[in-house]
């Protein structure tokens, strides 16, 4: 893996910026025992509040683009943006759900965010 | 079963245990299935073999895991998209993959809730989309095609870039990571172009 980097910084370990993940992708898979069924419903349900969190976010950063928001409606849409990603940090933690865990691969369709 | 590998047209014998399955104007290499298949260690083997196969000729990569029962079923599957992947094959002839993936420095998780205000919030989000932005494009002139590909990063991007384009694709990475210092970018490849061999990818 590491000749097949062509181009990263000199103080930084490439491969430490983003843990293996190859292993946990593999062994992705539904385990029916009660305690994991809890943690896959949470991640279902973190993983469609955070598509929902960012289509909302992507559309605000359009229309403030366009100019069509007032200063007011700006900061108030922040703050909530921001409430939010700060509620979905505490919630991944808790759940000891990584970002990426809040992603669902769609097999043809690629990947939901 | 037997595992198919890639697709080519070029239709010169792989080395053994890989034989090649005709399929009209295309060639579909094939494997014997891997008893050991399943594991991280046989994704890489996979990916080895296509590399090698890479060096000598165009091709197409498939899916890892892609199993079918006889050669027969192998060219009748490749033949009924033989329109759709000789012209997949086109776009990617003489060209590899490069990946990209940039992010801010130290940045594991999104540092966005450092904020003060909920405008300040917006403000940094709008910032980060288009640094990623700039950095795609800038790229993207170097490439003969790229995909965004969905991530937490600031840009995770691939680039279907000219063999002979790929120096200077790289050299122009360390530029922007010179001039963009606070940002990190990390470039790998050459891969086989797996985000270009499927159109519902590209």
């Amino acid at each position: 893996m590491r000749d097949k980097v062509l181009a990263a910084p000199k103080d930084l370990d490439p491969l430490s910026v983003e843990p293996p993940r190859l292993e946990d992708a593999l062994s992705r898979r539904i385990n029916a025992d009660p305690e994991s069924v809890e943690r896959g419903l949470v991640q279902l349900v973190l993983t469609i509040v955070e598509l929902l969190r960012q289509l909302m976010e992507r559309q605000a950063l359009r229309r403030i683009d366009a100019g069509s928001l007032t200063e007011e409606q700006v900061e108030r849409l922040g703050t909530t943006f921001m409430e939010l990603d700060r509620r979905m940090e505490e919630l991944r933690d808790e759940f000891g759900l990584d970002v990426e865990d809040l992603n669902l691969d769609l097999g043809p369709l690629g990947r939901l965010l | 079963m037997i595992r198919l590998i890639a697709i080519t047209d070029d239709a010169s014998m792989p080395p053994a245990p890989l034989h090649a399955v005709g399929c009209g104007r295309l060639t579909a290499i094939c494997a014997p299935v891997d008893e050991h298949s399943g594991g991280a260690d046989s994704l890489w083997r996979h990916e080895e073999l296509v590399e090698s196969l890479m060096e000598t000729r165009d091709l197409l990569p498939v899916r890892f895991g892609t199993q079918l029962a006889d050669d027969e079923a192998v060219a009748q599957a490749v033949g009924a998209r033989g329109g759709q992947l000789a012209q997949r094959l086109e776009l990617v002839r003489g060209a590899v993959e490069l990946a990209l993936r940039v992010d801010e420095r130290g940045a594991a998780e999104p540092p966005l809730t450092g904020a003060a205000t909920g405008t300040e919030y917006m403000q940094l989000q709008a910032d980060r989309v288009r640094n990623g932005r700039m950095i795609h494009d800038e790229l993207a002139a170097l490439a003969r095609e790229t995909t965004m590909l969905p991530g937490p990063e600031l840009l995770r991007a691939a680039y279907l870039v000219e063999r002979s384009n790929v120096d200077a694709f790289v050299a122009r990475v360390r530029k922007l990571q010179e001039a963009n210092p606070e940002l990190v970018l990390i470039c790998t490849g050459p891969w086989p172009p797996y985000s270009f061999a499927d159109e519902e990818r590209a």
